[in-house]
């Protein structure tokens, strides 16, 4: 067990960044490793998972996420992006989105709509918009969105650039699956709310 | 890379001869088995969210590398109702590259995963098969043995040519990490 301490310290240790003013819901995961600074607020709802090794950056703008969300490991919300001029909030993220390891979402009035799909590794631009009502889009994995970018309701956005429609009509199903996905995790993922809150 | 200044004992080394940095992230180490000769880089995530019920939800091989900033995770479906993690089983002499992530059921042994790959969820990669730089292999697809794989989504664009598996060899790569290796360049000067 000695070396797993040793190894702990060489961690960059989350004190290091200023902790963001939180306002996180009590049925909210997040896994200790997780990184929430900043100096606006950020907003988290009930039943959202967090895992490991993600960093929520508020500096540039309010963070706003929505219910039943799941961000998986090293994703970077509210990064910081080439234009500097400071938007109205950072990123706000309906429900049920889902983002996968590694992707990036740019700060500054960008908005992933209810039941996307950001796929690993993807860049999401500032400003940017999934969907009319920004709702359902997939990105898949490694695509990237131009800043200021609109993509209508249920786009399936792959292979660097083409787009087609989702036309399944699975939405309610994986709402669903989301949800049993999300029991799963609340008992995988060792939470300490209290944390991120002071 | 990393600088040529090591840092005194940037490795664990164990007995089995795994080198794992000091600076790798494995979450869940309960759940992941190496089967020695085995070097995880630093920044190398393996991240298991495992069933309780199953023991060990990443099974890696012998020579296998695992480059910086690359993760690794097992694969997550609804399966009788439930969402349940499947294990990620890697072969032997693996190399799996900068960036890249690998959510694959299986990888075979002999194969090559070059940087800023995404293997996508329930993949079944074969032996001997190389990855390109970039390549995005979408969820579920099957990989045959000696396939080159490219592209975004990824497509076999060709074959590993004859005589070409000796390049999956990760017996001399192996040694060129560890916390007291000579540095690299020096078998390369007395080539010259």
């Amino acid at each position: 067990m000695s070396s797993s301490n040793k190894r702990h310290s060489m961690m960059p240790r989350a004190g290091q960044l200023p902790k963001a003013p939180v306002n996180l819901s009590s049925s909210v995961v997040i896994h200790d490793n997780a990184v929430l600074t900043g100096n606006h607020t950020i907003n988290i709802s009930s039943e959202t998972v967090i895992h490991p090794r993600n960093k929520l950056d508020s500096s540039h703008g309010r963070v706003t996420i929505g219910r039943r969300c799941i961000i998986h490991e090293r994703v970077v919300i509210g990064a910081p992006s080439s234009d500097p001029t400071k938007g109205e909030f950072g990123v706000t993220l309906e429900d049920y989105v889902t983002v996968e390891v590694a992707a990036v979402i740019e700060s500054g009035c960008t908005t992933i709509g209810e039941g996307c799909l950001i796929g690993v590794g993807a860049r999401i631009g500032r400003g940017a918009k999934l969907g009319k009502f920004c709702q359902h889009c997939t990105i898949t994995a490694r695509s990237v969105i131009q800043p200021g970018e609109q993509l209508p309701d249920y786009t399936v956005l792959y292979s660097n650039g083409t787009r087609r429609t989702d036309r399944r009509g699975v939405t309610e199903l994986k709402n669903k699956a989301q949800a049993r996905q999300i029991d799963v995790m609340r008992r995988l993922i060792p939470t300490n709310i209290n944390r991120f809150k002071e | 890379m990393s600088s040529r200044k090591q840092v005194k004992g940037e490795y664990i080394e164990t007995d089995t001869g795994n080198k794992v940095s000091r600076k790798a992230n494995l979450i869940g180490t309960q759940h992941i088995m190496l089967g020695g000769k085995t070097v995880i880089m630093a920044d190398a995530m393996g991240s298991s969210g495992a069933a309780p019920q199953s023991n060990t939800s990443i099974f890696i091989g012998r020579y296998c590398f695992l480059s910086r900033g690359c993760c690794l995770r097992p694969p997550g479906r609804i399966y009788k109702g439930a969402f349940t993690y499947m294990p990620l089983r890697i072969g032997d002499h693996v190399f799996v590259g900068e960036n890249s992530v690998v959510q694959a059921a299986t990888v075979g042994s002999h194969v090559h995963i070059a940087a800023n790959a995404v293997v996508g969820e329930f993949a079944i990669v074969k032996d001997y098969v190389r990855i390109l730089e970039g390549t995005v292999v979408p969820a579920n697809m099957v990989i045959p043995s000696f396939s080159v794989v490219a592209g975004q989504p990824g497509r076999v664009i060709g074959e590993v040519p004859e005589g070409g598996h000796e390049q999956f060899e990760m017996r001399e790569m192996y040694k060129t990490v560890g916390n007291n290796v000579p540095p690299p360049a020096a078998p390369a000067a007395q080539a010259v």
